[in-house]
């Protein structure tokens, strides 16, 4: 019982410390999750076999983590090492992506091949930062794509904020398509053994047909607003091959690529695992920076990568004390046998938590309890699964402090003068959430019951 | 005033204090522009941004409540528009270009620029009580709230983005209690400091 007071103290703490910000969240949740090891397991618990399951060296060990000869295997709890591994892979790959210049070029080559239009240049940008987010992080994509969309608007007098919160949308959307597109769907896809193609079969599809009501809803909202006052006359337009700093880099950086999406999109076939996956485009990614590889090495986001650790210790600490049993048991409870009410709950409360808290957090709290739910309801786990991914990917949406790409979207807006509070982002990315989670719950009751 | 030697007047203030009074005159004598909440003004028609949309925002303390920052990178409009003002006066320094600045952590963003002088204006409570009453046309409690809740705001803001304290007298130049000799010889006396400190730098 003392156990289980401090691991939801130690937990309520790290959240608390993480939203108000005052400490960098990598030092709350590490601190937590050495709070986590020392006294709920160590001093309350005296289980040195907890800890060792919560720090899941031995997983790294076994080859099914880096090849997986047959059907895919769960993963024990504790640290996601497959996440910490793949997204520190991620991480150099598109840092050498940046710097050849590949995100800039793809910006100004579609906008370029839309004629420098407004209008076709909101709609693309769209499509582009939906597709880019399905493989890549989205603060990278939001990053880039929001910084062209201001300078475009300032070369052709529309107004900026539109295109971004519809990009900004569309990236979170995106990245509820794949398995690797949202840190929640990497630990979903890792924690419960699901490839990349039963993301994009099941997620991917839902996310898809979002998309286009969600063009179609962002078109009738801004299009009044993008009539461009530039543009007929004389303007000089950046080129999209004044975004490539070095060509070879370029290239590579294309092939590393294309070379990814493939490994992904093949996994199942191949046996690879997203940890190997992760590990094999870092490593060549480095190799192929040649000297620039320590460059490449201290832009990864080590932060980050240490905030997943600490977290997963946690969280591991949750479910090892029995908590997450205990509020898997209540939600069973309150939907009774209904299936569908089960998947109601999951689906909004995921959505309605993460506009509003950091979904990773959440995400990897939550699994453990859809895994309990699943045993004692006898819910299929993929669709609560699918559920948890795209409740907490799209409810991210809907706050302009939901999701990391909301934020760095915003401030580069905001830093060009163009602000975004919370009324105008909420007045039209609200509306948008509630319909996609609606879509979403449309799709899942179709398809699945 | 040697015309081609920049001067750069930062003057910080408390609510009531008189400081901004201080500065428009300050800027007169100097025959030296005066920047204050029409510093946005000039920032939104050089972009060509709506101008009201800033000012909202303008030295208006963050709301870390409802605000976040990923990878240094703030949705916060009040954090934003600070900066913006912070890059615009750099940028304004940097030109060469002399004027008197009202608030906006002025005593620090341009602390490099040796053209700086800083000042910070502060008065005794009833005095400043006094002032805003007639300003404003309140009573005294009203405008000893409307001070309290104002001075809040400006030590939020400020010390949000500076390490020094607002109104800690190590941060500035010259801190003069208004309430002593009046707004005249208060002014009179900054003008001096400036002049003394302008002409003949230790």
């Amino acid at each position: 019982m003392i156990a289980q007071i401090l691991a939801v103290a130690i937990f309520l703490v790290m959240f608390g410390l993480i939203v108000s910000e005052k400490i960098e969240r990598h030092i709350v949740s590490m601190g937590c999750g050495v709070l986590m090891l020392v006294f709920v397991f160590g001093i309350c618990m005296h289980s040195m076999p907890a800890v060792l399951e919560t720090l899941n060296i031995g997983g790294i060990l076994k080859p099914s983590f880096w090849y997986l000869a047959g059907a895919s295997e769960e993963a024990s709890s504790g640290i996601n090492w497959a996440t910490i591994i793949f997204i520190a892979g991620m991480m150099v790959m598109v840092e050498g992506m940046g710097r050849a210049g590949f995100f800039r070029w793809l910006c100004l080559y579609i906008a370029k091949m839309v004629k420098y239009k407004a209008i076709p240049i909101f709609i693309t940008f769209m499509m582009m930062s939906f597709v880019l987010a399905m493989f890549i992080d989205s603060i990278t994509v939001i990053l880039f794509l929001a910084a062209v969309t201001v300078e475009l608007a300032q070369l052709l007098g529309f107004s900026p904020v539109p295109v971004i919160i519809s990009e900004i949308f569309c990236a979170n959307l995106g990245g509820s398509a794949t398995m690797c597109g949202d840190p929640p769907n990497i630990i979903i896809g890792t924690s419960l053994g699901y490839t990349f193609g039963d993301f994009v079969k099941n997620t991917g599809l839902i996310a898809l047909i979002s998309l286009v009501f969600v063009i179609l809803y962002f078109y009738f909202c801004f299009h009044k607003e993008l009539k461009q006052t530039h543009g007929d006359g004389e303007i000089s337009y950046p080129q999209p091959e004044s975004a490539i700093s070095n060509e070879k880099d370029f290239i590579i950086s294309c092939v590393i690529f294309a070379c990814a999406v493939v490994m992904l999109v093949t996994h199942a076939q191949t046996g690879l695992t997203v940890a190997t996956i992760g590990l094999a485009i870092g490593l060549v990614t480095l190799i192929t920076a040649g000297r620039d590889a320590i460059v490449l090495l201290k832009k990864v986001d080590y932060k980050t990568l240490l905030f997943f650790i600490g977290l997963f210790i946690v969280v591991g600490g949750l479910e090892q004390t029995g908590i997450l049993k205990v509020i898997a048991d209540f939600i069973a409870r309150v939907s009774g046998d209904n299936a569908m009410l089960m998947i109601a709950i999951v689906l909004w409360i995921s959505a309605v938590a993460s506009a509003f808290v950091d979904n990773i957090p959440f995400a990897a709290t939550m699994i453990p309890i859809i895994k309990t739910l699943s045993q004692t309801a006898g819910v299929d786990l993929s669709i609560l699964s699918w559920t948890l991914a795209i409740g907490t990917d799209i409810g991210g949406s809907g706050t302009p402090i939901g999701a990391s790409a909301n934020v760095v979207g915003i401030s580069v807006a905001s830093k060009s003068g163009h602000l975004i509070g919370w009324g105008k982002y909420c007045k039209y990315a609200a509306p948008a959430t509630v319909l996609v989670v609606l879509i979403s719950m449309l799709c899942i009751y179709a398809r699945y019951f | 005033m040697e015309k081609e030697k920049q001067l750069i007047i930062s003057v910080g203030r408390e609510f009531g204090s008189g400081g901004h009074v201080i500065a428009e005159e300050l800027a007169k004598r100097f025959d030296i522009p005066l920047y204050d909440d029409n510093l946005l003004m000039q920032i939104a028609e050089e972009k060509n941004l709506v101008h009201g949309d800033l000012t909202k925002y303008d030295e208006k303390p963050k709301n870390k409540l409802f605000y976040r920052t990923v990878k240094g990178h703030s949705n916060s409009p009040e954090e934003n528009v600070a900066n913006i003002q912070f890059e615009y006066l750099r940028k304004l320094a940097s030109e060469g270009k002399s004027f008197v600045i009202v608030g906006r952590c002025s005593e620090t963003k341009l602390k490099d620029f040796p053209a700086l002088i800083s000042v910070f204006v502060l008065g005794d409570k009833e005095v400043k009580a006094k002032r805003i009453m007639e300003k404003y046309d309140l009573s005294e409690e009203d405008a000893k709230q409307m001070m309290q809740r104002e001075d809040w705001k400006r030590k939020s803001y400020h010390n949000y983005y500076c390490k020094g304290k607002w109104g800690d007298s190590r941060n500035y130049d010259f801190s003069i209690n208004s309430s002593r000799l009046g707004i005249e010889k208060t002014t009179d006396m900054i003008e001096m400091f400036i002049k003394e400190k302008h002409n003949n730098p230790a």
